[in-house]
């Protein structure tokens, strides 16, 4: 059949061009080890390069882990950079006031995120729709200002307003170290979401997402899923949160609990393609590239015509709503669709998404 | 057990017994309560009073997915498929939850899903989308994810509605079918045809409460059951002409 | 605020994430008539109101119908997406600076004994009742607002007898928009304001309308009441008390939303 082979060439595309940009992130590296310097190997990953690939990788995590609760289960959260934050404070505090090892104190980032969650899950996962997704909302922005704004005694308990600084993390090659560890979280993420999704614990999450209460009295114990899937992406999100603070060695309320981050994490997975392995990431991937670029701190950079230097990032922010918009109204089911191989890319596919859900 | 909304009874201390093995219909005329009831023997609606036992203990107030582990199954009248999921996929959701019998990991599921399809008679379309299935299918699918989760009752809620003489034949040996591997089965309908060509037993349900219980055929001439189906006037007419006619 | 919200809520489920970025635009529009053209300020009102009822119909007709049955998740990002662009346009067209709007008799009261109520919070208070009295008039007097209501009961049926529904929901929209706009106005004169000012105003009225209910007017209005004695008492905490605004308002709408869903006042939906 025409159409089959046309996807098949399609999906042949996007695997070939994941293994190059895979192995390029994974060897690129490499070559700013001193041994690859000596050798006179070309310097392809610059301190730049390392900033932006973890950057990427982070949001990798965020975007997998979101994909969990809201592209699988159906809850979209709209607050979950909480826990990136709770990951990051986590780890800071031990590291900076308690003085823990940085591989110590990691471990407990995913674990006090998760366990957040699951506390404030139970209460929350009861509602539906609109209301969860504000209320996630509602926790998101104040455990942020909670956290900045905690006293005790008069003393900022977490850093306040003048954030935690942590100690550097002593090794040869920090730029290499943090990105492998990122991109380690990443694959951990995209490794869980692979496993979720052929798992007994997966298919209960899709039947809650698809009829919740027709998978209820299917015998899905649907209350204790629900938090299960909410802290899996806790945990998933704040281990991002873990390695950053370590990373960035400094943290606030604004590094930490970014509030663009909540619609940017799910944005990725949309764009990419909610529910799926691999499209969060992909999403995360484009758009990232996308952000930076228009923020003009990649290497290939275009001037926007008719605009300032100062009002270049205001554009880009304009940009990306006008993207945002595109993205809902044309593309809703993501461009993994296109490369999975079910659907073509065409003026017909715009049309008929379009055509699903307006009036 | 009694089920209140606002200030209406819509269920009022029914109360009745089923024993292993049965085919009981349950019937009554639109507002009975027959839905609800279901409800509340799943676990759907909390009860206002009242108790359900089951196997010697009290399921009353006990959460759908817990009500479906002991064994107790429903269909929804409405259907209510997984979507995004093939008919495969739905019949395996029923295995790899559902009873204490059932329960398996992915790989037994989709065996067990495979066996429930040809049961009920989809195995043909088990790779489709949902989408692509027409209504009666559908309710095939519905009736195949609950007999899937292995249960020892079933609670078919109005299976044969919107199903043509055809379709509710083949319905009714699907109904058959599943009773025969031992399942107890409870039949909510309105079509008297499948009550009577199945069912041991019927129970009469009016605003609420019992109206009428036994053989399908004795209570169908239940004068009491004609007037809540028909109205008064009807059953007067049916009594004059029934006294008229003697015994025939 | 909370009822122009609300209203779009009710009728359109959709929580529309723009509203922040509409009440910030219709402040502009107060300050620019007041400074370049020295308006009375509550005379501007009424210009906000028609100014964004139309740009609100606009963005409803072209835009956000298009994804109206779409799940819930496809409006929050469009919204949000909309919010973007209309805030970082303002940023371009007015920069980040703050503005406010200081009328002549700003810091002057109405003397009543010992006691002197400031003017400004004084008429801004009648203006919201006056509003709200409005939208209560349009939807249950008017035909647009009962063809409204029957659309907010069954959009099925409504669309059987006859009803726009793309110019009713644009309509509707329109409506909050033109509140949003209104309570633009009134808070330019109250705070100073920025193209990113508008981020909290629409957290708190989602708060407002979860905290009175969705349903009817009435019931926002005692939302934002009770929303405003919270928020006064947050700020008269001893301590930080005020930093943490936000958050006690968060928390008393989680705690509404998990143990009353319907509001103080509202209907179970």
């Amino acid at each position: 059949m025409v159409r089959g082979d046309s996807n098949r060439r399609w999906r042949r595309i996007f695997l070939i061009l994941a293994a190059v940009v895979g192995a390029y992130a994974l060897l690129a590296p490499l070559t700013s080890l001193d041994a690859a310097q000596s050798a006179n190997i070309p310097l392809l990953a610059d301190r730049l390069w390392f900033r932006l690939a973890t950057i990427t990788a982070m949001f990798i995590v965020m975007a997998t882990a979101w994909n969990i609760i809201g592209g699988i289960t159906g809850y979209a959260a709209f607050g979950n950079v909480a826990f990136f934050g709770i990951g990051a404070y986590t780890t800071g505090m031990l590291i900076a006031k308690a003085r823990w090892p940085f591989l110590v104190s990691l471990p407990f980032a995913p674990l006090v995120a998760a366990a957040f969650a699951a506390f404030v899950g139970l209460p929350l996962l009861r509602l539906r729709g609109h209301y969860f997704a504000v209320a996630s909302l509602g926790v998101g922005v104040a455990v942020g200002e909670l956290v900045q704004n905690i006293d005790y005694r008069g003393q900022a308990v977490f850093g306040g307003a003048s954030g935690l600084f942590l100690p550097i993390y002593a090794t040869n090659n920090r730029g290499l170290f943090f990105f492998y560890l990122m991109l380690a979280a990443a694959a951990a993420s995209i490794a869980v979401t692979w496993w979720v999704l052929r798992s007994r614990f997966g298919y209960g999450l899709i039947a809650i997402r698809e009829n919740e209460e027709a998978a209820a009295v299917l015998g899905v114990n649907t209350t204790a899923y629900k938090v299960a899937a909410f802290s899996l992406a806790a945990a998933l999100t704040g281990l991002a949160g873990g390695i950053f603070s370590q990373w960035n060695v400094f943290i606030n309320q604004d590094n930490a609990f970014p509030i663009e981050y909540n619609v940017q994490m799910i944005l990725m997975a949309l764009l990419g393609g909610t529910g799926t392995v691999f499209g969060p990431a992909a999403g995360a991937v484009l758009l990232q590239l996308l952000i930076q670029f228009l923020g003009g701190t990649l290497p290939i950079s275009v001037d926007i015509p008719f605009v300032s230097a100062t009002a270049r990032p205001i554009v880009a922010q304009i940009i990306l709503g006008v993207l945002l918009v595109g993205v809902v109204i044309f593309v809703p089911r993501g461009i993994i669709d296109f490369f999975g191989g079910r659907t073509r890319f065409s003026l017909g596919y715009l049309r008929r998404s379009l055509r699903e859900t307006s009036l | 057990m009694t089920k209140r909304f606002g200030g209406v009874a819509a269920v009022d201390s029914v109360s009745f017994e089923v024993a292993g093995g049965e085919i009981i219909g349950i019937i009554g005329p639109n507002g009975a309560g027959k839905t609800t009831l279901l409800n509340c023997i799943s676990g759907v609606y909390r009860l206002d009073g009242g108790d359900i036992r089951w196997e010697g203990g009290s399921i009353a107030g006990m959460a759908p997915y817990r009500i479906a582990r002991l064994g107790i199954g429903r269909t929804f009248q409405i259907v209510r498929p997984f979507g995004s999921m093939t008919v495969r996929e739905n019949a395996a959701i029923g295995a790899l939850f559902g009873s204490e019998a059932a329960r398996s990991g992915p790989k037994e599921a989709f065996k067990q899903a495979d066996g429930v399809l040809e049961l009920v008679g989809l195995a043909a379309k088990a790779s489709l989308p949902v989408s692509a299935l027409t209504i009666p299918d559908r309710k095939r699918l519905e009736v195949a994810r609950a007999v899937a989760t292995r249960p020892h009752v079933l609670l078919l809620d109005e299976v044969m509605a919107g199903l043509n003489n055809v379709e509710i034949d083949q319905a009714l040996d699907m109904v058959r079918a599943v009773h025969a591997t031992g399942v107890t089965v409870l039949l909510i309908e309105h079509v008297m045809r499948v009550i009577i060509g199945v069912c041991r037993r019927a129970i009469v349900l009016e605003s609420g409460r019992v109206l009428a219980q036994g053989e399908p055929e004795v209570v169908l001439r239940d004068e009491r059951v004609i007037q809540a189906y028909l109205g008064e006037r009807y059953a007067k007419r049916l009594r004059h002409e029934r006294d008229q006619e003697g015994p025939y | 605020m909370g009822v122009g919200f609300g209203l779009v809520w009710g009728v359109l489920n959709i929580v529309n994430l723009a509203h922040g970025g509409l009440v910030i635009i219709g402040g502009y529009i107060t300050w620019q008539l007041f400074s370049a053209l020295h308006i009375d300020p509550f005379l501007t009102l009424p210009v906000d109101a028609v100014a964004l009822f139309l740009l609100g119909y606009t963005m409803q007709r072209g835009v956000i119908n298009r994804i109206i049955r779409a799940p819930l998740l496809f409006t929050f990002l469009l919204t949000f997406g909309l919010n973007l662009i209309l805030v970082n346009i303002l940023l371009l067209v007015f920069g980040s600076d703050f503005r406010s709007v200081t009328p002549s008799y700003s810091g002057q009261g109405l003397e009543l004994g010992r006691v002197v109520i400031p003017y400004v919070p004084l008429i801004s208070l009648g203006v919201a009742i006056l509003l709200s009295a409005a939208l209560a008039f349009i939807l249950n007097r008017t035909r647009i607002g009962l063809a409204i209501n029957a659309i907010a009961a069954d959009r099925d049926a409504a669309q059987l007898v006859g009803i726009d529904l793309r110019h009713a929901y644009a309509i509707t929209y329109g409506l909050g928009a033109a509140c949003a706009g209104v309570a633009g106005g009134l808070i330019a004169m109250i705070q100073a304001i920025t193209p990113t000012a508008g981020e909290p105003f629409t957290l708190q009225a989602f708060v407002v309308v979860i905290l009175g209910g969705l349903g009817r007017v009435s019931a926002t209005v005692v939302g934002g009441l009770a929303f405003g004695l919270v928020e006064a008492f947050g700020q008269s905490i001893p301590g930080s008390g005020s930093v943490f605004a936000n958050a006690i308002a968060f928390g008393l709408m989680v705690l509404v939303l998990v143990t009353r869903p319907q509001g103080l006042m509202g209907r179970l939906r």
